[in-house]
């Protein structure tokens, strides 16, 4: 089962400060586009996904893996190399269930996207005991 | 200050690359493709491209080629996470063998890009910059 410590990992809050020193003022636009555009890229995978499309599901999910390792969302991008792998195989089981996780990664990477442009720190209490509690 | 053509067909990096570049005080042009370059080449000035490999219609490679046969003034950096089988490494061994003077590996830093682009402006001829 999936943790939330994935939840924890999803965004790299050293790479988004590095990223908002180097844009200046670019810095939420370049964000707003990941949120408006990228982070609905996981419902296309699952689209090539359902018609069983391996070639689509590939280079849907390579285009995503480098653009999520490219603002910090690591463990998306590991989640979307893993799927171009599984496109690349034409293994659409495993990529089916992958992709659905992917998609509730995007979800709360969102989230976690406007908090941090809005310089909210949400509060994280299933972080607790070790930072690791499986999902209910 | 330099003007500078970002051509990758994934919107997401133009922007990031534009942002950065504008950002550093260049004029920076886009383009989703080799063939849509090309045109920009034709019609506005351009002292460096900055193209990523794989993309549709014509392909960072082809656009290399195209720019060392007709605009060798013209200085290129190639960009790329790989793809498939090919690692970003062959893959811009591979760019750096049709002409570019440099290359950067997907994802990137920041600083590492504004350098690149500064050595790349500076240097006197399109062979690759040595310690690539």
């Amino acid at each position: 089962m999936e943790t939330v410590s994935t939840y924890q990992e999803l965004l790299d809050v050293q790479k988004l400060s590095e990223m908002k020193q180097e844009l200046g003022d670019g810095f939420t636009t370049v964000v707003r586009h990941y949120q408006a555009g990228v982070l609905h890229r996981p419902e296309r995978i699952r689209q090539a996904i359902r018609d069983q499309d391996a070639e689509r599901v590939a280079m849907e999910s390579h285009s995503l893996k480098s653009v999520c390792r490219q603002v910090g969302l690591a463990r998306m991008g590991d989640m979307a190399a893993e799927l171009e792998s599984l496109g690349t195989a034409g293994n659409f089981e495993q990529a089916e269930s992958l992709v659905e996780r992917l998609i509730a990664a995007s979800v709360t990477a969102n989230q976690e996207l406007t908090c941090h442009c809005a310089g909210i720190d949400l509060p994280r209490p299933f972080f607790e005991k070790g930072g690791r509690v499986s999902s209910p | 200050m330099a003007h500078i053509l970002v051509v990758d067909d994934d919107e997401s990096f133009r922007l990031y690359l534009v942002t950065l570049l504008g950002q550093a005080g260049h004029t920076v042009l886009e383009a989703d493709n080799g063939q849509s370059a090309l045109e920009w080449c034709a019609s506005a000035p351009v002292d460096l491209i900055i193209t990523d490999i794989f993309m549709p219609k014509m392909d960072g490679i082809d656009l290399l080629a195209a720019v060392r046969a007709d605009r060798p003034q013209v200085k290129v950096i190639a960009i790329s996470g790989g793809y498939k089988a090919m690692s970003s490494r062959v893959t811009l061994e591979m760019a750096t063998s049709f002409g570019a003077v440099d290359i950067i590996n997907k994802p990137f830093q920041a600083g590492t890009v504004l350098q690149k682009v500064t050595r790349a402006l500076e240097s006197t001829d399109a062979e690759p910059i040595k310690d690539i």
